[in-house]
């Protein structure tokens, strides 16, 4: 069976930054998976994120984009378009381009993934506590698509189950009811 | 005449780190260490339930995760002066060790090796010849001459491609390396090697806190782990099994590989012990807590100022009282406004964005300061405090590489050196070792403790009617962490975290007082000023990490970092 992680990308306290793992959460809530998927909300990792592409056949990735088209749109990116400006000049600090260096050394070590997506949703705003906008919450949803078709494509399995609908614990403060005795935790 | 050079990497859409330095006659003249993104994060506490506070500042930074997770519960538990069982101490202290082994060894693989290895001369090593070097030095059974040969021919066949991949903008054949071939490919077949071992590190995170890179574990009074040595479902005693070996393998990868190559690397570049102290007043708090009220503890922390060793004033507890009354945020040449430096329980976070201006505001970090003077944290500090204090384990891995290095080098190398760049990575190499052993000391405290029963994990918070204030502190891989928590009626009035990065890369203050980056840049000889090889030497040897990152793809490849020199 075909190892695969599922990973959404971006920091939930940053507005649209947080659509990677918004779609993470509604795909743990929505759907059910083998043993051999993975899906983790994987923060804003550095070179740690290495750890998390050893040993699998595909990667499914999610995080907001800024690529000049409108909020909300919804683009696909594979590994070359990833790849095709190489790493930084210079590396200050473990953040400094996580996802091109991550690949790179994983493909050095020999135990990178092989089939890589990447799918990118422009984001609106990235203001401190803001939570989603409404372009990037319509976009999920199609994100969502897109995973499933890859996981067709992959011949990967899956099960829609009838669930809540997703609830993020990292709302703005309006929104929010506390987030303590979360089922989860 | 001197010339200004900006090292800027703007990451994504958001900045980080940014250095300028001044040069003079090859060597730097002034120096200047910025933010270049808005650190009020914080903001998004106030009105929380502070039981939730540490699932949000675990997104502070995507590096940093569980320090932050487990600084904001010690806050709360402060605050209320809520004991933690003595199971979720040893539980916490395993998951805060695992994820400092994993980072202290990416840091100096994949991070920051690659300044002082050059990867352009591996192809002309001799891998037999680099096997029997690795002999006469490390026991390691992974040197043989066919895994150097086999990390070797990876080098040939990137090398060979035109394509140099994940070495396409290291500064090879800069004049300021200088290992030998053979020595940069056994350093080489390390930093592929470290990748399996830093994984296993965090495998261990992640049985314990149940997932990485968010550990979902914690609560405000003790974890959520449930102990039950007969269950599949809980914490069992297959489990524990399977975290021991995990553990001895990773220490087995800290004494026989990480330990010695720095040292190595440290006797081929004698004079990097010369070079970037800056800083010498060392902060550190006590850390891994060895009982539920958190009598005692496996580090020591105090403060040592001036260099002055002898001079060390020791920290009894992780939240010692000279410790919380010591601390301010000065924002002289910070981008907020405010006129005099800050308790963090008083912090305010109110931007006040002015262009990069070298003599008044020039970052988004604010400037923590202990009684007024500006602190350098990380290892250094905490194997200094340790050393000065006579802290038995400390001495046991300090000694044991100044003798390393003193052997290869054939000097006598003292902990005098360690006020340097070369001094802050064999720190922390250092400490990795102390925290290998430690950690197969906790996993055993945890055995023993549910052995006889004990399988307490969890006090219940009371929140007073009232206002409250507390400390948590962590001494985290890059240094000292603070959380300062401000509770009134059970809800979050105030928030602030004081973190290494802070205190490292803060700014001037208001006596004009470099922050340690600043300082530690001064006087560096640069070969090639337009190549600052040497520059960022000294600036990874702090581990830097400028926290909360927006981490927004960006497929244009428009420019993401630079080096600019006027």
């Amino acid at each position: 069976m075909k190892k695969i992680t599922i990973g959404g990308i971006g920091s939930v306290l940053l507005g649209d930054d947080g659509v990677g793992p918004y779609v993470v959460g509604m795909l743990e809530a929505g759907y059910s998976f083998d043993e051999s998927v993975m899906v983790a909300d994987l923060g804003t990792p550095g070179l740690d994120l290495v750890a998390h592409l050893s040993g699998i056949d595909a990667l499914i990735l999610i995080d907001s984009v800024s690529n000049n088209a409108p909020p909300g749109t919804v683009t696909l990116y594979r590994k070359e378009d990833i790849l095709r400006h190489g790493p930084a000049p210079v590396r200050m600090d473990p953040h400094s381009p996580a996802l091109s260096e991550s690949l790179l050394i994983a493909e050095l070590a020999g135990e990178g993934p092989q089939d890589i997506l990447l799918i990118g949703i422009t984001g609106d705003q990235y203001e401190v506590g803001a939570g989603l906008s409404e372009a990037a919450r319509q976009a999920a949803a199609r994100a969502i698509a897109e995973v499933l078709a890859e996981l067709d494509r992959l011949k990967i399995p899956y099960l829609k189950l009838r669930a809540e609908p997703f609830s993020a614990w990292w709302k703005p403060m309006a929104e929010a009811l506390p987030v303590t005795n979360r089922s989860e935790r | 005449m001197s010339r200004r050079i900006t090292i800027d990497p703007i990451t994504r859409i958001e900045g980080h780190l940014r250095i300028d330095v001044e040069v003079e006659n090859y060597a730097v003249s002034n120096a200047w260490a910025s933010c270049t993104m808005w650190r009020g994060i914080e903001t998004i506490l106030r009105g929380r339930d502070p039981r939730d506070a540490w699932m949000f500042t675990q997104r502070f930074c995507g590096v940093c995760t569980t320090v932050h997770a487990m600084a904001s519960v010690r806050a709360v538990e402060d605050a209320l002066k809520l004991p933690v069982p003595a199971n979720a101490q040893y539980i916490r202290n395993l998951i805060l060790i695992a994820h400092a082994l994993h980072d202290h060894i990416v840091h100096f693989y994949q991070l920051s090796a690659l300044d002082w290895v050059d990867i352009l001369e591996i192809p002309k090593a001799d891998p037999a010849a680099a096997s029997k070097l690795a002999e006469t030095l490390s026991p390691w059974t992974r040197n043989s001459r066919n895994e150097l040969k086999a990390a070797q021919d990876k080098v040939k066949a990137v090398a060979s491609s035109g394509q140099l991949g994940i070495f396409t903008n290291g500064y090879w054949g800069h004049p300021a390396m200088r290992l030998s071939p053979e020595v940069n490919l056994l350093a080489f077949t390390h930093y592929v090697q470290a990748l399996e071992y830093q994984r296993k590190a965090l495998q261990v995170v992640g049985m314990l806190g149940s997932k990485t890179p968010h550990i979902q574990n914690l609560q405000v009074g003790g974890v959520a782990n449930a102990i039950d040595l007969d269950s599949q479902s809980a914490l069992n005693m297959e489990k524990l099994e399977t975290i021991r070996l995990l553990l001895d393998e990773v220490v087995t990868f800290i004494n026989q590989v990480y330990l010695i190559d720095v040292c190595a690397v440290a006797a081929m570049y004698p004079e990097w012990f010369k070079i970037g102290s800056g800083v010498t007043n060392y902060l550190a708090v006590p850390d891994l807590p060895l009982d539920s009220e958190a009598r005692a503890y496996d580090l020591p922390g105090g403060v040592i100022m001036r260099g002055d060793i002898g001079g060390v004033q020791g920290f009894a507890t992780a939240s010692d009282p000279v410790f919380r009354e010591s601390v301010t945020e000065d924002v002289t040449h910070a981008y907020y406004q405010g006129e005099r430096p800050l308790h963090p329980w008083k912090g305010e976070t109110e931007p006040q964005f002015t262009d990069w201006d070298g003599d008044k505001k020039y970052s988004w970090v604010k400037s923590p300061r202990y009684k007024g003077q500006p602190m350098q944290v990380g290892p250094l500090s905490q194997v200094l405090v340790g050393y000065a204090q006579n802290h038995a384990l400390t001495r046991k891995y300090a000694d044991l590489a100044l003798g390393q290095v003193s052997a290869i080098a054939k000097v006598n190398a003292t902990p005098a050196l360690m006020h340097s760049t070369l001094g802050r990575h064999a720190a922390r190499a250092i400490r990795a070792a102390m925290l290998g052993e430690l950690a197969q000391k906790h996993w055993q405290l945890l055995v023993d403790n549910i052995a006889k029963g004990d399988l307490t994990v969890h006090n219940e918070p009371v929140f007073p009617s009232g206002e409250v204030e507390g400390v948590g502190t962590h001494e985290a891989p890059r240094g000292t962490l603070s959380h300062w928590i401000v509770i009134k009626g059970g809800k979050i009035k105030n928030y602030q975290a004081v973190v290494p990065s802070t205190w490292n890369a803060s700014p001037r203050d208001e006596s004009g007082a470099h922050g340690p980056y600043e300082a530690s840049l001064l006087h560096t000889p640069l070969a090639r000023p337009d190549e600052p090889l040497e520059v960022l030497r000294t600036v990874h040897s702090f581990d830097p990490c400028m926290a909360c990152a927006c981490h927004t793809f960006d497929p244009s490849g428009r420019q993401i970092a630079r080096v600019k020199v006027l």
